[in-house]
């Protein structure tokens, strides 16, 4: 149903609610504490919005936020109420409510009412009892002291005979981010997995409410490293979106091939690390090589080797010539027929194929409650991909559909992984070829006016990132909330290795590979 | 089969003089004080606060650049440039008499343990390229270890936040002595871009001793390697 129709529905349905239209894709719907569980329920059940979201902003009290999207039209619909210190609980209507709320609860103090888990979920054991520091109130700059005052975290337990629980982590063995991975297993199977995750939150969202907007590009390429071009890409986006600025097509496609390089040499880690975890070494190297590579391209191109302060709001930061467009072709060129026999290497090789193929299945049916988005989602039949559903940029006009396969195992992933290279390959060229002259370095000074809001989407390596950002005083943003694609594709995992045995699931974490960085913030 | 033909097409590939000139990379922002008047413009645009003014002339705390460059774009007369090559840690941190423990201990190999404490990813990244075969890094000795009980140092990426902080003492504590502590990419020695956040301690330093700085952000494997290997004394 497209936008404007649903406004008029909703007004018809409920008189009393207050609607209104931004940006051209952005639904805002005002309501009270005592009415939005009904309002959200409607919309999820009677019209086909998914839920993506819940944040809360401080102006002079607290608003709780709901954000919700209908991915078929392509726009946003935002639920919200004020409230003083209390906040309805959605987790009987939505799987993943629980995340969102306890971050609110523990970050703002605000109560969780009606919800069945309090948990603490920022706040380790080691934090004092009563800060709150994403509150105005509390100072920019201070810090959270070790005080061991906040309540032990409850995991879940496995009891009985021959029931016993492995904790992993934070620190793993290898170089990984950390976590705590908790498995309660019988025998050999996993019965259940619980991931603690936050041992990374340094508090982004804090920073970047007190950071010149004109900088600002500058942090959110420092939120996950490996997906630097989408992170400033959102922020691009973002400021345009509130600027109302438009962008030259040969920028925009030459923000394309930053963005699709990117996913080149991530899917390449990633499959190098799938490989790597089967034991099948000589390709996992050769995809390590070629991720090499494409690093080193983005270097000569950007002079990074994760192509940060190139995307920055209006316009792009680097000059692009002619060079650099034969270098990009021609190192493509050498690499994509070396990379197209060694994947048929791996899909050939029998013992291979069976330690991947129904390994680590994720249901459709839990992957659409879990709402999971990007790769992990695609491979359980999602067929969502924000380039298609929310197109920025060129991708209009490029991406003509999502790719998605049917049962979500782990050899899905991996194809899936392969088949999002390919396609990364062809848009570089398309974009390429839009390309005629040089591009000139072109940077324009960002200044938003108080008040302003809008949000951004973009596809990143790892799934949907959503961007919010309300505009504040002296040029800086009052509210800068990030949903992350992994914050919500983590408990994806959980179910995928449930049943499997404990040492396949190194091969299962491979093939999702979540960012704890993106999710901790 | 298609394996073996591929090993026979391409042969080795990596890269023999590991430390070569790489005329792509970023370095150090290096200021011409003849150039340079003193305007200060370049303050208002470095976000980490890394430039100050000293005598009407502009200088660069290097323990804190982040190395975006936006300062090189900003000056007018071209005062500040950056010079492209990564490899320039220097070994500063580690007092005399610890140099020569380290040299003598660790010549032949080095292993490692590496602790993420909040980094942004990307110094992990770039750790786990120095052992794609490109730079291979183990061909040198150095090598990571899964246990902090088998290692000689370790690896501590990012700022120290408060949930990491217990994780990163006990790692450090259940390692045998000598150790050596090394520090990668520009957050992990004071928090960087980060420092400001509420959810990050402070300085690595305060909590335990740092024996090598690799600064960047991320530091190019490169750069890593060159840090370590210096670290043994091998260059």
């Amino acid at each position: 149903m497209e936008i404007e129709l649903l406004k008029e529905e909703l007004n018809i349905l409920n008189s009393k609610l207050e609607i209104q239209i931004k940006n051209n894709n952005e639904l805002y719907i005002n309501t009270t504490s005592n009415e939005v569980k009904a309002v959200v329920e409607l919309l999820l059940s009677k019209f086909k919005i998914t839920f993506v979201g819940q944040f809360c902003s401080q102006k002079q009290i607290f608003t709780i936020n709901i954000i919700l999207s209908n991915r078929s039209q392509g726009y946003f619909i935002i639920v919200r109420y004020d409230t003083t210190d209390e906040l309805v609980s959605l987790q009987d209507i939505t799987y993943q409510g629980h995340l969102f709320e306890r971050e609110i609860a523990d970050l703002y103090g605000i109560k969780i009412i009606g919800g069945k888990d309090t948990r603490n979920i920022v706040k380790h054991e080691v934090w004092q009892k009563d800060v709150f520091p994403l509150r105005k109130e509390y100072a920019f700059g201070s810090k959270i002291k070790p005080a061991n005052e906040a309540d032990e975290y409850q995991f879940k337990k496995v009891s009985g005979s021959g029931g016993y629980q492995i904790p992993v982590g934070p620190v793993h063995a290898g170089i990984i981010e950390p976590g705590h991975f908790r498995f309660s297993a019988i025998g050999e199977p996993i019965e259940n997995l619980e991931i603690r995750l936050m041992y990374k939150h340094k508090g982004i969202e804090k920073i970047c409410e007190n950071i010149d907007a004109n900088k600002l590009n500058l942090v959110f390429e420092r939120i996950a490293g490996e997906s630097s071009a989408a992170y400033a890409e959102c922020y691009a986006l973002l400021v345009e979106k509130l600027m109302k600025w438009e962008i030259s097509n040969e920028v925009k496609a030459l923000r394309v091939v930053l963005l699709e390089l990117e996913r080149i040499y991530n899917y390449l880690d990633d499959i190098a690390g799938i490989c790597v975890d089967v034991a099948y070494s000589y390709p996992a190297k050769r995809f390590n090589y070629f991720s090499e590579m494409i690093h080193q391209l983005c270097e000569r191109v950007t002079g990074s080797r994760f192509s940060r302060n190139a995307i920055v709001p209006g316009g792009i930061n680097i000059n692009f010539t002619s060079k650099h467009k034969d270098d990009i072709l021609h190192t493509l060129g050498s690499i994509e027929k070396r990379l197209n026999n060694i994947i048929q290497a791996t899909l050939s090789s029998v013992s291979f194929l069976d330690r991947i193929e129904s390994t680590g299945v994720l249901y459709n049916k839990t992957a659409t409650k879990l709402i999971l988005t990007g790769v992990v989602g695609r491979a359980s039949d999602i067929r969502y991909d924000v380039r298609k559903s929310f197109p920025y940029e060129i991708y209009k006009e490029i991406k003509t559909k999502a790719n998605a396969e049917l049962s979500g195992g782990v050899c899905e992933r991996y194809n899936l992984k392969i088949t999002e290279i390919k396609d990364a390959f062809e848009f570089i060229r398309k974009a390429l070829s839009l390309i005629q002259a040089d591009i000139p370095r072109t940077k324009k000074e960002v200044v938003i006016q108080e008040g302003n809001e809008a949000y951004a989407a973009v596809e990143t390596v790892k799934g949907e990132l959503v961007v919010y950002g309300q505009a504040g005083k002296n040029n800086m943003w009052n509210r800068i909330y990030f949903k992350t694609p992994s914050f919500t594709n983590w408990n994806g995992l959980t179910y995928a290795v449930s049943g499997e045995i404990v040492p396949d699931f190194p091969l299962c974490n491979k093939s999702f590979n979540m960012s704890y960085a993106e999710n901790d913030r | 089969m298609r394996i073996i033909l591929d090993r026979i097409k391409y042969s080795r590939e990596t890269k023999k003089d590991i430390l070569f000139d790489n005329p792509y990379s970023y370095g150090k922002v290096n200021i011409n004080n003849e150039k340079c008047n003193g305007c200060s413009k370049c303050i208002g645009e470095c976000i980490v606060g890394a430039i100050s003014i000293k005598d009407g002339k502009a200088i660069i705390d290097h323990d804190k650049c982040i190395y975006c460059g936006n300062c090189t774009q900003i000056c007018d007369k071209a005062a500040l440039e950056m010079v492209h090559d990564c490899k320039f840690c220097t070994l500063e941190q580690a007092g005399n008499e610890l140099k020569q423990k380290i040299y003598k201990k660790f010549k032949r190999s080095l292993v490692l343990r590496s602790v993420d404490t909040g980094s942004c990813n990307a110094c992990m990244l770039e750790l786990a390229a120095t052992q794609n075969t490109y730079y291979d890094i183990s061909r040198f000795g150095v090598k990571f270890a899964a246990s902090p009980r088998h290692s000689d140092g370790i690896v501590v990426t990012g700022p120290v936040t408060i949930n990491m902080r217990e994780a990163l003492i006990k790692t450090y504590n259940a390692m045998p002595e000598p150790r050596l502590v090394i520090a990668v990419g520009a957050c992990s020695l004071d928090g960087g871009i980060f420092k400001d956040g509420y959810g990050s301690v402070g300085k690595l330093g305060d909590i335990i001793p740092v024996d090598l700085y690799i600064p960047g952000c991320p530091p190019s494997p490169q750069a890593i390697v060159y840090g370590l290997l210096k670290l043994v004394d091998r260059i």
